[in-house]
């Protein structure tokens, strides 16, 4: 499977979508100013943004002197920050996401290689990281469209492996990276310890949170029949079930209540949430969907 | 009423062909079903990214505990009950049987003439042979059956066997008989076959198992057309009736007929209409007041409900051509009434020799009795040989014209009889009938006999005793010789020899002293005997012999009674026409011939049977099965003729009787209209398991629940 996934990512109908996203966003991008994509917050930059009251503590050197003398009231002069906007990207990498044709860690891959191609084009710092039981090593601070092969190159190392714990990874990740910018977290989301957890932290950090729900086509709906001995793939949980109609429906009223759960605790927190299926083809996804939701414009 | 549960069989019987071995392995076959399912063997490893939502499903599912299980157990249930079926099938369940294994069975099919009746198409008899043969395919590979016909007698078709293709060609070929309907014979033939007797249970001793076990269960298809049973003992035989027919107990058909005629209330009720109008006697005899005539009587009845205008045609056959159709020489219109009876008579000129036919044209179920038949000509006189002491009474009598018509009667002297020539005559069988006056021969001759006066020769008439006046008490009126003899009363007798008569004797005439007039059977002959002389010789020497009794004087009993024997014993016969043959019956036929042989020709008889000659001196004719004229052939151009005819009311009736028959003292009440069905279940049970297959295979599949 890894070499079918390697030889998927750099296959010519693949690399044909990216440029054509290459296109697409060039459009878009075409007659904007550099630093086009404002963060919300206030920093240091040539641009100004607004006043406010100088409290004890504040750096002297951004005291707008000019208004002191007039006023003679201490002020501060905001500027709207200048980013070198970061666009991090958390992909799954846990023994579930094995599953599904294409498997829902090659349609991660696709999306996230998809997204650092658009980071690369547009000149944001591209920051890949996996995870399954923990935080893996990642690719960190990638420039540039040439880059790009590197990006592909980490991409494809990333096989799935062990059971996945989102808390840990993204505690991990929240010490780790303290640029700000964009985080897009591709997962299943089928954690039994929960994705509350995880996606505080990562939402304590401040940064502009995507995530990408990524559900194979099985686990929507269920190909299953008979008398069933269900193992975990991570844990190696045994579930034995008889496959009836009431238990299937059971099971999808189930699988909307968790999606519209994480959907509704998403939205509550400012997070956008994109579900999709592994059938739903990536670069619709990140065109539309994305857009849509404002990852790219 | 209360219910007797000792006597109640369930309807189901099994018959298995496997072993208790092979069930007891079987058996186990539905415990490993549920231990491999409770052991959860079944269940298929498969790896899901996560039971994370299964497991909440299931938590939710189980909620409803105990219905859930047992939904969730509905594929153990459907192969549980898939087993089942296939084990049950295996059992072999039947409906109707008694015992496990080697049931037999014993078939009796009326094919008496009734039953050749069109009421219920084609005709009865195919109807209980169908019913027949519905049985014999419900039989099991080791049932035996045995199929029986009965008419005036029982005939066994097909002897106990369990093969079904011999029991159906026999059933199938069973032709409908002319013959009237004894139950009797059927039920004592089938009464042997289904009560072993204990004679053979005991030769058996203790090791027989075959004994009771295997009683019969005794089926008769019959339309209920025979008399009550008396004196019949059923033993533990219980037959099952399957009645056959078109219209049973049918008490309640005619209401309002029964309200018109509230006096007939009761002979309505007992009467059925029935489709049917048939010819219930006929017989020719010479007109009295016109010597030169014949007359044909006959009888016509209607079953119907509602009269009947029909035609009695009498046609004329020729004896050259046996089976045409005949000349139609007169016909009477006849009305009928609803339920009646109607004569009918025809004159004709003296034919001579003549065969007749009576038909009545109407169109009703029962074809056969619509035909009658009947003979004319060729009187045969009786041939009789007067031993005599001169009794001029009696010679006087065997004189008149009425009895010369009657008879050819050579009269000798005792000492005529005694020579060669005369006792070689009586030895032969020359003479129908021997009458000795006063005269006891040495040995009885081959003929009947009639003595005066006289005891036949035998040890058993040994021990006589001689009275004097006996009183004459009473007489048997019924017997033909004593036909029309009505004033015996009033006769004196001086001097009689009264003896025990030997065993199966009739007494004629009964004295205070005992029988003075009896018949004594021997070898086939007929010896009347008046035990008193008309004449009696006194025991003193030289005494004229005198008159022992005034009966040839004064009574007209005497010549009646000589005629009568002159018609009985010595077989003369007017016109043929007034003996009743019925069909099945042997016909005695008697030639003035001293050939040994004769020929007969006849419906049902595909070329002349020879006949030969019986030690009586009589031709035994056994193959009038079918109603019809017969003509008997002998020597060139000589011949009699004789007619056998179904009048049988009883036949005739198409009621059918269910619940009124009665065998002995029982009244029969396993009456039903079909043949009990005793379906092999296993089929359908094995196609349901099927069907429960194909669902569980659906249900698995679908993953539907109903």
């Amino acid at each position: 499977m890894p070499s079918a996934q390697a030889t998927s990512l750099l296959d010519p109908e693949f690399l044909a979508k990216l440029e054509q996203l290459e296109l697409v966003s060039r459009k878009i991008f075409l007659g904007r100013l550099k630093g086009e994509r404002k963060s919300k917050r206030r920093g240091s930059s040539v641009e100004f943004a607004d006043h406010r009251n100088y409290v004890v503590g504040d750096d002297l050197r951004r005291i707008d002197w000019n208004v002191y003398g007039r006023l003679d009231k201490l002020f501060l002069k905001l500027f709207l920050e200048e980013e070198d906007l970061h666009v991090y990207t958390l992909l799954d990498t846990s023994q579930s996401m094995e599953f599904g044709d294409p498997t829902k860690l090659q349609y991660g891959k696709q999306v996230a290689a998809a997204l650092a191609f658009i980071g690369l084009v547009n000149h944001d710092r591209v920051v890949l990281e996996g995870f399954s039981s923990g935080l893996e090593p990642g690719l960190t601070n990638v420039r540039a469209r040439s880059q790009m092969w590197r990006v592909i190159q980490h991409l494809e190392g990333l096989h799935s492996s062990g059971a996945g714990n989102l808390t840990a990874a993204c505690k991990a990740f929240a010490i780790k990276h303290t640029g700000k910018g964009i985080a897009v977290v591709i997962s299943d989301f089928l954690d039994k310890r929960g994705y509350q957890d995880a996606l505080r932290y990562l939402l304590a950090r401040n940064l502009d949170l995507y995530v990408i729900h990524v559900l194979s086509k099985e686990e929507v709906e269920p190909d299953l029949v008979g008398d069933l001995r269900l193992v975990d793939a991570e844990d190696d949980d045994v579930a034995e079930i008889s496959i009836s109609a009431p238990l299937l429906q059971r099971y999808k009223a189930n699988l909307n209540a968790f999606v519209g759960g994480l959907k509704e605790w998403c939205t509550q927190r400012g997070i956008a949430y994109i579900f999709t299926t592994t059938h739903n083809p990536f670069d619709k996804l990140i065109l539309n969907y994305l857009r849509e939701r404002g990852l790219v414009k | 009423m209360g219910f007797d549960f000792s006597s109640w069989q369930s309807p189901i019987t099994f018959a298995s062909p496997l072993g208790a071995v092979s069930w007891a392995v079987l058996a186990g076959v539905p415990v490993g079903i549920i231990a491999l399912y409770f052991l959860k063997l079944r269940r298929r490893p498969v790896q899901v990214p996560s039971t994370l939502l299964w497991r909440r499903s299931l938590e939710d599912l189980h909620v409803n505990s105990l219905f859930q299980r047992l939904r969730r157990n509905l594929l153990l249930f459907l192969q549980l009950l898939f087993v089942g079926a296939l084990l049950v099938a295996l059992a072999g369940p039947r409906v109707m049987g008694t015992a496990g294994r080697g049931q037999r069975y014993v078939l009796a099919i009326d094919n008496s003439a009734s039953m050749a009746a069109t009421d219920v198409a084609p005709s009865r008899l195919e109807e209980a042979k169908r019913e027949a043969l519905r049985i014999i395919d419900q039989m099991g590979g080791d049932d035996l059956a045995m199929v029986l016909t009965f008419n005036d007698h029982a005939r066994v078709e097909a002897s106990y066997t369990a093969n079904k293709q011999l029991l159906r060609s026999r059933i199938t070929s069973i032709q409908a008989s002319e013959s009237t309907t004894s139950l009797r014979e059927a039920l004592t033939l089938a009464a042997g076959l289904a009560n072993p007797s204990t004679d053979l249970a005991a030769r058996q001793g203790p090791a027989g198992t075959r004994s009771s076990a295997e009683s019969a269960r005794v089926f008769v298809f019959t339309d209920g057309g025979f008399a009550n049973i008396e004196n019949f003992s059923l033993g533990n035989l219980q037959p099952e009736f399957v009645i056959v027919g078109d219209t049973l107990d049918a008490a309640s058909d005619t209401p309002n007929e029964s309200e018109k005629k509230p006096a007939d209330e009761k002979a309505v009720k007992k009467a059925t209409a029935t489709d049917n109008v048939a010819i219930l006697a006929l017989q020719t005899a010479r007109n009295e007041e016109k010597p030169d005539q014949f007359q044909v009587f006959g009888r016509v009845r209607n079953y119907r409900a509602e009269a009947v205008e029909t035609e009695a045609r009498l046609f004329k056959h020729d004896p050259d051509k046996p089976g045409d159709s005949g000349t139609l020489i007169d016909a009477i219109a006849l009305k009928v009434s609803a339920q009646s009876e109607q004569a009918f008579k025809f004159d004709l000129p003296d034919p001579g020799r003549e065969l007749l036919e009576v038909r009545i044209e109407v169109e009703d179920a029962l074809k056969l009795d619509n035909r009658g038949f009947t003979t004319v000509g060729t009187p045969r006189k009786a041939q009789v040989l007067f031993v005599s002491q001169g009794d001029r009474y009696l010679a006087g009598t065997l004189k008149t014209p009425s009895a010369a018509q009657l008879a050819d009667v050579v009269e000798i002297s005792p000492e005529e009889a005694k020579t060669k020539e005369y006792v070689r005559q009586m030895d032969s069988g020359r003479y129908d009938l021997v009458i000795f006056d006063r005269y006891r021969p040495e040995r009885p001759p081959a003929a009947n006999t009639l003595y005066f006066g006289v005891l036949p020769p035998g040890p058993q008439y040994e021990s006589t005793k001689a009275v004097k006046g006996p009183i004459v008490l009473d007489w048997d009126i019924g017997h033909p010789l004593m036909q029309y003899v009505r004033d015996l009363r009033l006769v004196r007798i001086m001097h009689a020899t009264v003896v025990e008569p030997p065993p199966g004797s009739t007494n004629l005439i009964e004295s205070n002293e005992g029988p003075i007039g009896f018949v004594a059977p021997r070898m086939g002959f007929a010896d009347a005997v008046i035990a008193f002389g008309l004449f009696h010789q006194p025991e003193d020497e030289g005494k004229e012999i005198e008159l022992n009794t005034d009966w040839p004087l004064r009574f007209y009993s005497f010549p009646l009674f000589i005629f009568n024997a002159l018609r009985v014993l010595g077989n003369a016969r007017e016109t043929g026409g007034e003996e009743v043959h019925l069909p099945g019956e042997p016909v005695v036929i008697r030639a003035d011939s001293l050939q040994d042989t004769v020929k007969v020709i006849g419906p049902g008889l595909t070329r002349p049977e020879e006949l030969k000659r019986s030690p009586q001196g009589t031709f035994i004719f056994n193959n009038a099965n079918k109603a019809g004229l017969y003509q008997v052939r002998w020597g060139e151009d000589e011949g009699s003729d004789f007619a056998v005819n179904l009048f049988d009311a009883r036949e005739s009736d198409l009621s059918m009787r269910g619940k009124g028959i009665k065998i002995g003292n029982i009244q029969v009440t396993d009456v039903r209209r079909k043949a009990p069905a005793r379906l092999d279940w296993w089929w359908p049970i094995a196609w349901m398991a099927l069907a429960l297959v194909l669902f569980e295979w659906y249900i698995y599949n679908k993953r539907v629940y109903v």
